[in-house]
């Protein structure tokens, strides 16, 4: 009798373990086993010490960093400013229309993300529909240009991934209790005040998500920058992908690649920490 | 093309392989350093196969396998696959998916290293690139038994040195690399090599992600010959490459997709192969190539099979066909190259008697004086060259 309650209790503690089971194991092989192979390439420098390729890549790459998280910085903030006030509609006065809505923020994915960027291109050329309208808006320089401009990279990265941060936002704020909203008011607030008050301090997790969403693949993205930028809007997505392909100096391109990770691993806490966001859903 | 192996180059040339040869030992060891990465390694396999497609085409129309093609973009007419296809019962599946050497080595590498498919028949590469594929071991003999045209090849290429009698490859066609431009954009004739840097047509020109083609190009408008390049000679070129660069005068390094840009009037000045610009003009008829003062570089794409391949007999098949100087005169006439298929010129005046004349095709003897050819560069060189070629364009 004990013992067969003790075999019950000890499958009831087993249980969780066996629940997380494909998540670790999924977790092994797609991340913690590339991350050590790609430890072993950073490492393995033919010739100097082992550090060698980690002394390049903090020495001669200062300014690709610099811009990639400039870039990623401001493409998180345009996103927000965009993503936000839709999301909002959709989940506060979407009504009927919500799912449709919501349906036409995730269409672009039907597409690849190589193409949609390619078609910037085609939009952005200097004799595209864009660029000739602003010129006779005299908003653009005769001999200005949209496509290759730093301007050109972040509408692209902005772009690409605002819908990471539409989503998320339209989560949050579909959970809050509509009746939160409704008492504030009860209590003289003013609907500007209640958004303040209550709606925005509960999207919170809702836009941290997003701004990860946005901010970790857009600082790492090589996409953007080099078919829609010059050769000074090259981001650090680039170095690696060079390094890897066409120099082939893996060290430097693994030990780039590590440097990019725990740059954005730290500035992740440390936003973690401003944002105060521990119960993140 | 034919005179691409000028003597004292030749010897160059020789002297240099042999010295990469006896590296071999440095470059096995370095190889099995690399295969230790196995996720470099699968990233790129997986980069380099074209999953299902080998599935979905092997059986042919013949009833033999699909001939897999990859091959550089506008290197081709619209006829010659399906003529191929209906010729021999061969179903070819043609791609256009070599933008750059060091690329698609890239991509290519690591499965050819560990002696698996890559999913191609048949590759073309630039001489410096076929000679390091040879060099590894990576591509099949050609057989010269499947190859009766080989007689047509054209006597001043069937002895280079990086493939000593053709065993390996054979030249698909041959280019020049100088300046392509929109007269309508520069409002003038551009002569020079240095056009390029005139402030006038900032933001609006184009260079190469090609190393040798872009360096190679600067060296001749600073009065160097690229035949041999030094270090300090490669450090210059590139110290002026990169002060264009941030300065704004550069607006892109590119692949073939230059054309795209230069057809759109995104931009004025481009360095160029001479083909493209002869293909585009169709649609554009005002786009010009000129062979500058300083002179052009020279090169030409060679045909391998991969050692991995499974469809030698359709792969020889193909290179036997396009040697027949009929079958070459219609790829000139569709990519306006130089062929390396003896009697190619007389065909073509059948079918495009203008295009026979064009210099681009039949460089005349005044020209083929100014082209250049990049030295042959041993590994540690190319390694080196590399690095500050790709700091010079921001990459």
């Amino acid at each position: 009798m004990a013992g067969a309650g003790s075999a019950s209790e000890r499958q009831n503690r087993l249980a969780p373990y066996l629940l997380v089971a494909p998540g670790i194991l999924w977790l092994l092989v797609f991340f913690v086993l590339p991350i050590v192979t790609l430890a072993q390439t950073s490492v393995a420098v033919p010739d100097g010490p082992w550090y060698e390729a980690f002394r390049k890549a903090l020495s001669g790459y200062g300014t690709h960093f610099l811009r990639s998280f400039e870039y990623a910085i401001s493409a998180t903030l345009m996103a927000l400013v965009l993503g936000y006030p839709l999301a909002y509609v959709i989940a506060f006065r979407g009504g009927k229309l919500k799912n449709l809505l919501l349906g036409l923020v995730i269409l672009p994915f039907f597409t690849t993300f190589l193409v949609r960027t390619f078609a910037w291109k085609t939009i952005l050329n200097d004799s595209g529909p864009a660029a000739s309208v602003l010129r006779e808006l005299h908003l653009l320089s005769p001999d200005g240009r949209l496509l290759d401009t730093t301007m050109a990279v972040l509408g692209g990265l902005t772009y690409n991934f605002v819908p990471f941060m539409i989503l998320p936002i339209y989560v949050s704020l579909e959970k809050i209790d509509r009746r939160l909203v409704e008492a504030a008011e009860d209590l003289y607030c003013s609907p500007a005040r209640a958004f303040f008050k209550v709606v925005l301090p509960l999207s919170l997790p809702g836009v941290f998500a997003g701004s990860l969403l946005t901010f970790i693949p857009a600082a790492g993205d090589f996409i953007n920058a080099q078919l829609l930028g010059s050769p000074n809007q090259q981001m650090i997505g680039t170095v690696i992908q060079n390094q890897f392909l066409e120099v082939r100096d893996y060290p430097l391109a693994a030990s780039l690649s590590f440097v990019l990770m725990i740059v954005i691993t730290l500035g992740v806490l440390a936003y973690a920490r401003v944002l105060g966001t521990e119960d993140l859903a | 093309m034919s005179n691409r192996e000028s003597d004292g180059k030749d010897h160059e040339l020789h002297r240099f392989l042999r010295e990469a040869i006896s590296r071999r030992g440095f470059l096995a060891r370095t190889a099995l350093g690399a295969g230790g990465m196995a996720l470099g390694g699968s990233f790129l396999a997986s980069c380099g196969g074209k999953e299902g497609a080998s599935k979905a085409g092997e059986a042919g129309a013949g009833g033999g396998k699909t001939l897999r093609v990859s091959n550089w973009p506008l290197y081709i007419d619209k006829q010659t696959v399906p003529d191929f296809e209906k010729a021999t019962g061969i179903k070819v599946e043609y791609t256009e998916d070599i933008n750059d050497n060091n690329e698609f080595f890239a991509k290519i590498d690591e499965p050819l290293k560990r002696n698996q498919s890559i999913d191609r028949d048949i590759i073309v590469l630039t001489d410096w690139m076929a000679g390091r594929l040879i060099r590894l071991g990576y591509v099949a003999p050609l057989d010269d038994s499947k190859f009766p045209n080989k007689a047509n090849l054209v006597d001043t290429v069937k002895d280079v040195s990086f493939d000593a009698g053709r065993k390996y490859s054979v030249p698909w066609l041959s280019g020049m690399t100088a300046i392509g431009y929109n007269p309508k954009k520069t409002k003038r004739e551009l002569t020079s090599v240095n056009d390029i840097f005139d402030p006038k047509f900032k933001g609006q020109v184009t260079m190469l992600t090609e190393m040798r083609d872009t360096v190679g190009l600067v060296m001749l408008g600073m009065g160097k010959d690229p035949a041999a390049v030094t270090l300090a000679d490669a450090k210059a070129a590139c110290a002026k490459i990169k002060k264009a660069r941030e300065s704004g005068q550069i607006r892109k390094f590119t692949g073939n997709d230059y054309a795209e840009d230069l057809a759109a009037g995104n931009i004025a000045v481009a360095f160029a192969w001479s083909g493209d610009i002869q293909g585009l003009s169709a649609d554009n008829p005002d786009l010009k190539w000129i062979a500058p003062n300083e002179g052009a570089m020279l090169y030409s794409d060679n045909m391998m099979i991969p050692k991995t391949s499974d469809r030698q007999t359709e792969a020889m098949a193909w290179i036997n066909y396009v040697y027949d100087p009929k079958h070459s005169a219609q790829i000139v006439a569709g990519a306006p190259y130089v062929s390396a298929a003896k009697g190619t010129s007389e065909e073509l005046a059948k079918i495009a008697p203008d295009l026979a004349k064009s210099p681009l095709v039949n460089p005349p003897d005044a020209w083929r004086a100014k082209l250049h050819v990049f030295r042959a560069l041993s590994d540690e060189e190319e390694t080196e060259f590399n690095r500050i070629f790709q700091d010079a364009i921001g990459a």
